[in-house]
């Protein structure tokens, strides 16, 4: 419907998507709007997401790609930088966006993100303090809520 | 081959300067993402990300693994110093706003060099004789029977020649060499110079264009190979600086020129700028990634942005960036202007 006047670099970067996708990613357009992804990432091994599978949604706005596209969490995850509504703390979806960057750099680095949370700049503040404050633990609830949440189901 | 289009070019261009300003040294690899400590309260605070995987053909294509054959760089040769090239658009009228970045044009062309000294080799190695003495090598390319003279701390002068200032330091000699691909050359035995004696900063600065090491390599080929005229110098020089590494010294080189004829040629390296055979070698995996303009994905890059020199747009998409953002897309540093570049082939 909408998607009469997509960008051709649209239609690379879903074409490159779908033929190569990353290790651990997922990524396919909605067939009504082409801008707009499902997204899946696996959690990394070694991670307290590890065997979990994160559904997320992915929207690319009319100025992409010189605006960052729109990216959320829509499975529940514990995680210090990802607030209770999926959003994501993360520089180069703001800030330091690129727009030599592509859809599959910023999964990879949402998936990079998963690996490495870092509860000093955090978005959610109660998990961050618990993450500071007792690692062990907040390690433990993450990977509850993984097994929870983001079974595959 | 180079013959015609270099005379042709001699009407289009004037002889440079003795000097001429050089070209800022390559950027260091892009730092990917900063730190940012202000934490806004409502809206979320921005994290720094952990390392996203570089942004494409960044990394991959700043230092040509396989240098170009001897004949034709890729890098493009811009004559010096520019006199407003051919296809130069006039100005545009000021713009409403902040002024936008200008896209200037350039033509860029392939140009024929004779000698090409391999500029990641050059080295100091000491002399066995004398182990004060340091002797320079390097690996080089020549298509004809040539020669190289070796400056301390020289200066350009007219016409690309090249003189010492201290002329004491050393006898200058030519040494000849023979023509052949991925020739190893090294200073003969006796004729380096202890620079033990130069402070670390007269050794890495080239301070009022004083190149602490110049090496000048010609060509002197033979009637039949088209070495013709009187006049006819052809000459690659490469102008270094030597930094401490490990109490070592180590050679950077500045910038290399080509003397054709009676033509100046700089060399600009531009990011980006590979033929379709060394991207493909280079990285199978980034495929196209080399060629496609980073922001359409589909039209080849011909613009670079400066003062990095990163060429990652095509014009149109420039054109684009140019009122949208004053970040580089490769690198984040601020974009002062767009180049756009032409390469057009030397005419057979
Ligand atoms: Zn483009
Ligand atoms: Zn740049």
């Amino acid at each position: 419907m909408a998607n009469s006047n997509l960008p051709r670099r649209i239609i690379k970067e879903t074409q490159r998507l779908l033929s190569e996708p990353a290790p651990g990613i997922s990524a396919s357009p909605s067939e009504e709007n082409m801008r707009y992804f499902n997204v899946m990432i696996l959690g990394p091994s070694q991670s307290p997401y590890e065997g979990g599978v994160f559904k997320l949604e992915l929207f690319l706005p009319e100025e992409y790609p010189m605006a960052p596209p729109k990216v959320r969490f829509l499975t529940k995850i514990y995680h210090p930088n990802i607030d209770k509504l999926g959003r994501i703390c993360l520089d180069i979806l703001k800030d330091k966006w690129s727009p030599a960057l592509q859809i599959r750099t910023v999964l990879l680095s949402i998936q990079a993100l998963l690996s490495a949370p870092n509860p000093d700049d955090p978005l959610a503040d109660n998990v961050a303090k618990h993450w500071k404050a007792n690692e062990t633990e907040a390690v433990e609830t993450a990977k509850e809520w993984t097994r929870v949440y983001a079974s595959g189901a | 081959m180079g013959a015609s289009s270099s005379r042709r070019r001699r009407d289009d261009y004037y002889p440079p300067p003795p000097h001429y300003t050089s070209y800022p040294p390559p950027p260091p690899p892009p730092p990917h993402h900063h730190h940012h400590h202000h934490h806004p309260p409502p809206p979320p605070p921005h994290h720094r990300a952990p390392p996203p995987p570089p942004p494409p053909a960044a990394s991959s294509y700043y230092y040509h693994p396989h240098p170009p054959p001897p004949h034709a760089y890729h890098g493009p040769w811009h004559p010096a110093p520019a006199p407003p090239p051919p296809l130069q658009q006039p100005q545009p009228p000021a713009l409403t706003g902040p002024p936008p970045e200008y896209v200037e044009h350039q033509q860029a062309q392939k140009v024929k060099n004779y000698v090409n000294l391999h500029k990641d080799t050059i080295r100091l190695e000491p002399d066995g004789a004398d182990p004060d003495r340091r002797l320079v090598a390097f690996t080089f390319d020549a298509v004809t029977d040539g020669r190289v003279t070796i400056y301390y701390f020289a200066k350009e002068g007219k016409d690309c020649s090249f003189s010492s200032v201290y002329p004491e330091l050393q006898t200058l000699t030519k040494i000849p060499f023979q023509k052949g691909l991925a020739q190893r050359f090294i200073q003969p035995s006796g004729s380096g110079v202890d620079l033990g004696f130069f402070s670390l900063d007269e050794l890495s600065n080239p301070s009022g264009e004083v190149y602490p090491l110049v090496v000048y390599a010609e060509a002197y080929p033979s009637p039949e190979e088209g070495g013709s005229s009187v006049n006819s110098t052809r000459a690659q020089i490469t102008l270094a600086v030597l930094e401490k590494h490990n109490n070592d010294l180590r050679v950077k080189v500045i910038k290399q020129i080509l003397w054709i004829d009676g033509v100046r040629y700089e060399l600009q390296e531009i990011f980006g700028l590979v033929n379709s055979t060394e991207a493909d070698v280079a990285d199978a995996d980034a495929d196209d990634m080399g060629k496609e303009c980073v922001i359409c994905l589909t039209e080849p890059r011909d613009t670079a942005v400066m003062p990095c020199r990163h060429l990652c747009l095509c014009s149109e998409c420039a054109k684009t960036l140019r009122f949208q953002s004053n970040k580089c897309p490769i690198c984040r540093q601020p974009v002062e202007k767009l180049m756009e570049i032409k390469v057009r082939s030397p005419e057979p």
